[in-house]
């Protein structure tokens, strides 16, 4: 029982400690619990990340053969070493425009989502015929897949598609959007999308935050006159200030990854116009091929998005993981 | 306010909500049963006058649209180029012999080895950090770190990584099985850390007291206990690598597939898009992820917002 369990016992009594590894020891088990994850994660993404910035000084491409070569001439010749990221930055608008691309695209998003989720989570807090499964509809868009999505509103968003049939009827002649072909109209297309597919998720959010919110002080209010949106500014919009930052950081997190959508959408066209930084990425590795480029291009967005989300992370860290 | 009323105002509001919801899934649904001579057409079709599965026969079971069409051998366009209102009409005459069953095959054997891999990989780690607050602050963070690099900035890397020369796993089940668990492994931890958090630890220590040790008591006790909370987290990893596609596409050339790079094959179609062929495949994709997430709907926001909020 006592070996079993801990051998703190053993010691005190003045006999020997056991010498043998004993995997219930109290100092030992956390550690091996948390292994095999650490040995995925050290694998699968420290190994890379490390690949990642040796191939990023070089100018390896897959013709050029054996990557070996490459990786041992980053330690043997003293050439070409950081010649991508000085052209990364001085010489490729393309880069910059995508980075702040993803910026601007996210940020839209987000705050579009944010008005359209807290607008129908205050209308699911009175009661009306069929709510649960209102509920339901409301949340689909959030469990369908990325690219069905995607492909769902390349559908839509067709010269020839419902859309501009609808446009159509409301100005009362027929409109001709060519949705996907125009840069402002497609990078509107990409957003809408984006919209549709995680405003469920603003919504649930806002509605537990919505509820968590103490009814008696909004009484109080009301008896005292206030307006509705005084008693929005001042008591609900403060009491909801933890789930609108969790809301706005977990989302964010996401939405600068967005790829799969725009690449069944527009692949980035026409142009440019939607190209996010992931699909510059992606047109850089696996369309021109330049792997070491895109590597450097890669490397420093992990270094930018691993800054900005600890930074982001701060407020909520303490709540995230005391998790109570 | 709960004392509120609902006003036709804010009729109005949600009815408009749930048309913007409805209607992409609506039109994705009509497109799936459409003839191919509607799946273009200016004004565009709602709902198909003649409603047909062929588009479904197409990539589930094309050899009923072969043996329709005469067999294999007037696999061509000669014989039946006017046959303009059959799905099966010229342009899909070379997906016939491509069904989509080798990606739902490479589908479900990879996301359901990778969520296994990865809920059992989360879950020990769960364990470890709620009860024994391993690592401080730093582990659990660093283990979020696999959600905050964009997946393509991985993916760079990793198409070397798996290449000749380091692992040769490209285009195995293998390879994109361990991808697929190493970015929803911060999910699966930190959603059954929020599950282990709620369970008492009084439960374990009389559980310890009673001559059960540390593992035992772990695995006979703490597990069975968040039986729920695991069912809900193993159900909401699968949605994530049923829906990943970066990696797949990537990572894979034609041994392996998954559905969605399946689709974005229909889609680069050098015959033209095969609008009502691809709905049909994205409709065969979506059901599996809408049942379950109607099951686990009430802890979707606790796995998305991972275990922040509980709700």
């Amino acid at each position: 029982m006592v070996t079993n369990t801990s051998n703190g016992g053993a010691s005190s009594l003045g006999l020997r400690k056991p010498r043998r590894f004993d995997p219930n020891d109290k100092r030992i088990i956390p550690g091996l619990l948390i292994t095999p994850v650490q040995i995925l994660l050290i694998v699968m993404l420290i190994f890379p990340f490390v690949l990642e910035f040796v191939i990023s000084l070089t100018e390896w491409q897959p013709i050029y053969g054996d990557f070996w070569d490459a990786f041992n001439s980053v330690f043997t010749q003293k050439i070409n070493q950081g010649i991508s990221y000085n052209y990364l930055v001085t010489d490729e608008p393309r880069y910059l425009q995508a980075l702040g691309r993803t910026v601007i695209m996210s940020v839209i998003s987000l705050c579009l989502e944010f008005v359209i989720g807290l607008g129908l989570a205050s209308l699911f807090l009175k009661k009306f015929w069929g709510k649960r499964v209102w509920f339901t509809a409301l949340l689909t868009p959030m469990m369908i897949m990325p690219v069905v999505v995607g492909y769902t509103w390349f559908m839509l968003f067709q010269y020839n598609g419902p859309i501009n049939q609808v446009f159509g009827w409301i100005a009362f002649s027929p409109v001709n959007f060519k949705w996907l072909n125009d840069a402002t109209l497609a990078f509107i297309a990409v957003i809408v999308t984006e919209v549709w597919h995680w405003t469920p998720l603003f919504f649930l959010i806002m509605l537990s935050g919505l509820n968590a919110v103490p009814e008696n002080p909004i009484r109080a209010a009301t008896v005292l006159g206030a307006s509705n949106f005084k008693i929005f500014w001042t008591i609900i919009l403060p009491n909801m200030k933890a789930v609108i930052i969790i809301a706005f950081v977990i989302r964010g997190m996401e939405v600068v990854k967005l790829f799969d959508e725009i690449y069944l959408l527009t692949r980035g066209g026409p142009g440019t116009a939607t190209e996010t930084i992931s699909l510059y990425l992606y047109k850089l590795a696996f369309e021109d091929f330049r792997l070491a480029y895109a590597g450097s291009a890669a490397f420093i967005v992990l270094i930018i998005t691993v800054v900005l989300i600890n930074m982001m992370l701060k407020p909520i860290r303490y709540q995230l993981v005391e998790g109570r | 306010m709960p004392d509120a009323k609902f006003t036709p105002f804010n009729m109005l509001a949600l009815l408009a909500g749930l048309i913007f919801a409805i209607f992409p899934i609506f039109w994705m649904v009509s497109t799936s049963f459409k003839l191919r001579s509607e799946w273009v057409t200016s004004p565009p079709t709602w709902v198909s006058s003649a409603p047909t599965v062929d588009n479904y026969l197409t990539i589930l079971a094309p050899q009923i649209l072969l043996d329709r069409r005469g067999g294999t051998q007037q696999h061509g366009d000669e014989g039946f180029g006017g046959g303009k209102d059959d799905a099966a009409g010229g342009a899909i005459a070379d997906f016939l012999n491509r069904s989509a069953w080798p990606g739902i095959k490479g589908s479900v054997i990879i996301s359901i080895s990778a969520t296994i891999l990865s809920i059992v990989v989360g879950l020990m780690a769960a364990i470890s950090i709620s009860r024994y607050r391993f690592g401080g602050n730093f582990t659990p963070f660093f283990i979020l770190a696999g959600r905050m690099f964009p997946p393509i900035a991985i993916a760079i890397p990793f198409v070397i990584m798996f290449g000749p020369g380091i692992f040769d796993i490209t285009d195995t089940y293998f390879g994109l099985i361990v991808a697929y668990a190493a970015v929803t492994v911060p999910f699966s931890t930190w959603m059954l850390k929020s599950f282990v958090d709620e369970l008492p630890q009084e439960i374990e220590e009389a559980a310890m007291m009673d001559g059960y040790s540390r593992w035992r008591a772990h695995a006979t006790v703490t597990v069975p206990l968040i039986k729920g909370g695991i069912i809900a987290t193993t159900l909401f990893i699968f949605i994530l690598n049923w829906s990943e596609f970066l990696f797949a596409l990537v990572l894979t050339y034609t041994n392996v597939q998954t559905i969605p790079v399946t689709l974005n094959k229909y889609f680069s179609a050098t015959e033209g898009t095969l609008y009502g062929v691809q709905a049909a495949l994205a409709m065969v994709s979506i059901i599996p992820l809408i049942i379950v997430g109607f099951f686990i709907q009430k802890h979707l926001v606790r796995g998305l917002t991972l275990g922040a909020i509980k709700r």
